[in-house]
């Protein structure tokens, strides 16, 4: 299993019940209702690993606290992540699906200068059926986050990205970007929703959606240079969603989450 | 190694092509001219297999081969190269690993092992110093973010790499200043050999004072329809189009 390889790459340890972080690299498999603490000034890293079935989990970050978190769907489950991100804090994530599942991350920002950043990626396949949900909600001033989320589907699945960024009365100088980009493949189906409430008025806030096919001048331009159709494509599915990646909150494993993703990309 | 016989093309119910005769030899350097619209690029892109084109009638012969029975793919293996007008961005691709699997994939058409990856990084280092190509361009994006002049480096890299029997580099000196058209073609000439052969579609003579061509044709309507030496370019240069083309319409 490449999230076991993940896991020992990382060097990581399993979280202990109490789900106390106060620094280092732990790993949960969530099989389990959760809760999880990073105390003030800690630096962590938590890989969770989606276990079969339905499971919640609640983390709290406190002040100045900086957690990395790498989500990987594997399996059929329903998982919601709830984070609460406290003063200067900062939550970073990386979420890779390549399962039918339903997973929803839910961020609050609740005090001032909070952050909250995530980089995701669903790819689908066969008779697939996953559903994506980010809700960001900024509930203090000055807080920011940024959510790029990237869909591939193809055969007959079914994707859906939602998307939704909530800014309270009050939530002053927010500073807020999403983005969804999907690819569908044949006869695969995406939606996405991406949604704004905003309650204050010093905001910046920017939201973008696309679906679309593959670049067709792309894979010809690819093809001129000797890449059959199969491997042209392969390879732009695979710059388009190894964006996320590259750009992974959890830095020494890119090579193996392109590797879990080259797995499931070779069922497209 | 090329010859283009009676060929006509279309895109949708558009007749483009009317009727194209050519024949490149090794070592020759053909240079295709004319005016807007009368097919220049077309060409290019039918003689790539560039499936939005139709070819209605026509043949060609690449190597002895029926190269319009092939797949855009096998064209190149067999020693096809387009450079393209417009290279398009490929996100996330980095160019190092686009390379690298485009050289095997050819490696293996030709029965020959992989490279490994300080051959290939070799290789590389020596293709994009032809073109003056900065190495940090090789770990980015293909394309993505390139400038004008740095995409058009970028073919003539590709072109390095791949070492193909027959380049077509359609309008590889346009929107490129003075320095960048010189290092673009200064480095096509040095990839020239007594074995391999160059088809450059252009609107300027000032890409034919590097890159000199053994003739110059001039596609009008679908059809070459005057061949000339390198002078050619220059009169065309001075005197426009418009004597060849009366000539040609009485």
């Amino acid at each position: 299993m490449t999230t076991e390889r993940i896991i020992e790459q990382l060097g990581a340890a399993p979280l202990a019940d109490d789900g106390n972080i106060t620094g280092g690299v732990w790993w949960l498999a969530l099989t389990d209702d959760r809760d999880v603490v990073v105390r003030r000034e800690a630096r962590a890293t938590l890989v969770v690993v989606d276990g079969v079935g339905a499971h919640d989990m609640n983390v709290d970050i406190m002040a100045g606290a900086q957690l990395r978190i790498l989500h990987v769907v594997t399996e059929h489950s329903a998982s919601q992540i709830a984070v609460a991100v406290a003063e200067g804090a900062s939550c970073r994530v990386t979420e890779i699906v390549v399962a039918a599942s339903d997973t929803r991350i839910v961020a609050s920002l609740m005090e001032r200068g909070a952050r909250f950043e995530l980089g995701g990626a669903f790819i689908l396949t066969d008779e697939d059926k996953a559903s994506v949900a980010v809700d960001v909600n900024h509930l203090a001033e000055e807080c920011t986050s940024n959510t790029s989320y990237k869909g591939v589907a193809s055969g007959r699945s079914h994707g859906s990205f939602s998307g939704l960024v909530y800014v309270a009365p009050g939530a002053q100088r927010t500073d807020s970007v999403q983005s969804s980009r999907n690819i569908t493949i044949g006869d695969a189906r995406i939606e996405t929703l991406p949604q704004l409430e905003i309650y204050a008025d010093d905001v910046k806030c920017s939201h973008g959606a696309t679906v679309g096919q593959m670049d067709g001048d792309a894979v010809l331009y690819m093809r001129q240079r000797g890449l059959d159709l199969t491997t042209a494509k392969r390879l732009q599915i695979e710059g388009f969603v190894g964006d996320v990646i590259l750009h992974s909150a959890v830095e020494g494993v890119e090579e193996l989450l392109s590797e879990l993703v080259a797995g499931k990309l070779n069922r497209l | 190694m090329l010859k283009v016989e009676n060929l006509h093309a279309t895109v949708g119910d558009k007749e483009i092509l009317k009727g194209i005769n050519l024949e490149v030899k090794a070592g020759e350097v053909h240079a295709i001219m004319g005016p807007n619209g009368s097919g220049k690029s077309t060409l290019a892109s039918v003689l790539a297999g560039n499936e939005k084109f139709t070819v209605t009638e026509g043949k060609v012969e690449f190597e002895g081969e029926d190269l319009l029975k092939l797949p855009i793919e096998e064209r190149a293996l067999k020693g096809l190269f387009l450079g393209f007008q417009y290279p398009v961005e490929i996100p996330g691709v980095t160019m190092a690993n686009f390379m690298k699997i485009a050289v095997n994939e050819q490696r293996k058409y030709r029965g020959l092992e992989p490279l490994t990856a300080a051959e290939y990084l070799k290789m590389m280092r020596e293709k994009s110093a032809i073109v003056e190509l900065d190495s940090k361009l090789t770990s980015r994006a293909v394309n993505e973010g390139f400038s004008g002049g740095e995409k058009k480096k970028n073919e003539i890299f590709q072109m390095a790499m791949l070492n193909p029997k027959l380049a077509i580099l359609d309008e590889t000196d346009s929107g490129l200043d003075i320095d960048a058209l010189r290092i673009v073609a200064t480095g096509v000439t040095r990839l020239k050999t007594p074995e391999n052969a160059t088809v450059v579609i252009t609107h300027y003579q000032r890409l034919l004072d590097y890159i000199v061509p053994d003739y110059v044709h001039v596609l009008y309507k679908g059809r070459i329809i005057y061949t000339g030496d390198k002078s050619l370019a220059l009169k065309l240069e001075k005197e426009g189009y418009d004597w060849l083309i009366n000539e040609y319409e009485k």
